[in-house]
């Protein structure tokens, strides 16, 4: 079992890929361990990249201090592996939790990130995520490990996957209780009690940045990601359909796909950080795989943009401006695509 | 070579894939349990002393009654073995529980927000998060159909719930510790607390007496 000792700490990790590659560093969610990746263990390496997977101290298999770490503690931490491995210039993945420790690394580690990749997580937390991580924090303590996964599993996944995937779910309910331990991941929230706003901090950020969000995702929405777009200048905004917060989990070979085209057009020299927003297309052999946004991506409700030719429109028979609405975006969308999409190298 | 925890709890892993415990495993666990419980028991019952505006007496007060109520559960839900040695391996390793963890320290006196306070606060964490059973059960096993494993599951799932009292205070209460001193004394508590637990494990799935016989009980 690899095992890193950094000051009387055990980082569990793994590394998979061919030696030489570009790597992407994967920073789990609060209650994942490396185990969740397996997918990506094939799916990175048969596209170009190295990946290296590990539990933050308090998840999975590395060391869970008992009396907590030091929120901060997580990107240093990292930082030591990497140096530990040889690894120099990662592309640094971080989901929820783990985003914003993918985030702190970049600010203060800019000289060692080649790319930077925070998926569904925030630089500053809002009312109803503040109120989230309270009933959270609130379940896990009061009732229990498994019933804090139970709160999770609405927001995590989508519909259909739980329908799909009821057994599975119970059983990952069970792992998941089994392999984390209720005070690991009780100091892990807590390290984030003082937790201010990183978002001044942002546009510190130089590492070319793939922001991804998923559609439905209701415990990080899409006003957060479009702060980290907003104050990260090297940055696109992706927006991932029809799944929720975990979508990592659910569609591994489209996000394989996402996070490939994006570490070889940074290292082609071809990635274009231009705080755009960009929609990922359902069918991870879809081309082009992404689509120019022209919509207001910051409604639930498809609504043109403010000043946008669509809102001078007059609203015409449902019969006649649909259709025409329809045709203008894919038009649009063809015009971006062959223009600047980042599926195209 | 003696195993280590790691390798025992794996092999008790490999162990309960046939299936639940039986009754020489089922009885070694609640008496193992019924000694970690009623050692914690007996500290908590002498905090009943203690006056009732001592801050932890509160958190410490519900504590006392949780850890009888569950020991007492278990012993409904166990079905008893009837081979006497096991009845011996268990009394060996209370004893042993007791001495490693020298938790007669704790008995004598009233209790001062102080480093033996801390160190008891340490151990009763030590209990809670080092003892688990569940992470040893397969994940596909019903735990609800069978009465000794729901049971096992209420005192886990209990042990989460106690546990934030230990949680609060080893992380807030000024008992004039450092950091450093702090993690020391929680690192050895819960190594003391391992080797008792590896002890356990030891046994489970060994036909009866086999360790006395060997005399390394």
């Amino acid at each position: 079992m690899p095992v890193f000792e950094h000051e009387g700490q055990s980082l569990y990790y793994e590394l998979h890929g061919r030696e030489g590659d570009p790597v992407v560093t994967i920073i789990n969610g609060l209650s994942m361990r490396t185990s969740h990746w397996a997918p990506y263990f094939e799916q990175l390496p048969a596209r170009g990249c190295r990946v290296l997977t590990y539990d933050m101290v308090g998840q999975g298999a590395s060391s869970k201090p008992v009396l907590g770490a030091d929120f901060d503690d997580h990107a240093t931490m990292l930082a030591a592996l990497h140096t530990h491995l040889g690894i120099d210039r990662p592309y640094v993945l971080g989901i929820s939790f783990g985003g914003v420790v993918a985030l702190k690394y970049a600010i203060r580690y800019p000289e060692r990130t080649g790319g930077l990749i925070p998926v569904s997580t925030f630089s500053e937390l809002d009312a109803q995520l503040e109120g989230h991580a309270v009933n959270l924090y609130q379940g896990l303590a009061r009732v229990g490990f498994e019933f804090y996964l139970d709160l999770l599993m609405p927001l995590n996944f989508s519909n259909d996957y739980i329908e799909a995937n009821r057994e599975l779910l119970h059983v990952i309910k069970r792992v998941g209780a089994s392999t984390n331990e209720l005070y690991g991941i009780q100091n892990l929230m807590e390290s984030l009690a003082d937790f201010r706003s990183i978002t001044p901090e942002l546009e510190r950020i130089t590492a070319p940045t793939l922001i991804l969000n998923a559609e439905f995702d209701c415990l990080t929405p899409r006003h957060l990601h479009d702060i980290m777009r907003r104050h990260i200048a090297p940055s696109r905004l992706v927006l991932v359909p029809r799944v929720c917060h975990a979508f990592t989990l659910e569609i591994p070979t489209l996000t394989s796909r996402l996070l490939a085209e994006f570490v070889q057009q940074v290292e082609a020299g071809q990635w274009q950080g231009d705080q755009s927003v960009w929609i990922a297309a359902e069918d991870p052999n879809a081309e082009p795989l992404l689509t120019y946004c022209d919509q207001d991506h910051l409604r639930a409700i498809p609504m043109p943009r403010s000043g946008s030719s669509d809102t001078k429109r007059q609203a015409g028979t449902r019969k006649q401006s649909a259709p025409d609405a329809s045709k203008k975006k894919a038009a649009g969308a063809k015009k971006r695509s062959t223009a600047d999409t980042p599926s195209k190298r | 070579m003696t195993e280590s925890l790691e390798e025992r709890q794996r092999r008790v892993k490999r162990h309960l894939r046939h299936g639940p415990p039986d009754a020489e495993d089922q009885t070694r666990i609640t008496l193992y349990l019924q000694a970690v419980k009623g050692l914690n028991a007996s500290v908590l019952a002498k905090l009943e002393w203690q006056p009732v505006d001592w801050l932890p007496y509160r958190f410490l007060h519900g504590q006392y009654y949780r850890e009888m109520e569950l020991s007492t559960l278990l012993g409904r839900a166990t079905q008893w073995s009837s081979q006497p040695m096991i009845y011996m391996e268990a009394a060996t390793l209370s004893m042993d529980l007791w001495s490693r963890t020298e938790a007669a320290r704790y008995l004598p006196g009233f209790f001062e927000v102080d480093e033996r306070f801390y160190g008891y606060l340490a151990l009763s964490h030590a209990f809670m998060s080092v003892i688990r059973f569940l992470p040893m059960l397969p994940p596909s096993m019903d735990l609800d159909s069978d009465p000794f494993l729901s049971a096992l599951k209420a005192i886990e799932d209990e042990n989460g719930r106690q546990i934030q009292t230990q949680i609060r205070m080893l992380k807030d209460l000024d008992a004039g510790l450092s950091r450093q001193e702090r993690e020391r004394i929680v690192e050895e508590q819960r190594e003391r607390v391992e080797g008792s637990f590896a002890e356990l494990l030891g046994l489970l799935g060994q036909p009866a007496g086999a360790t006395i016989e060997r005399g390394d009980a």
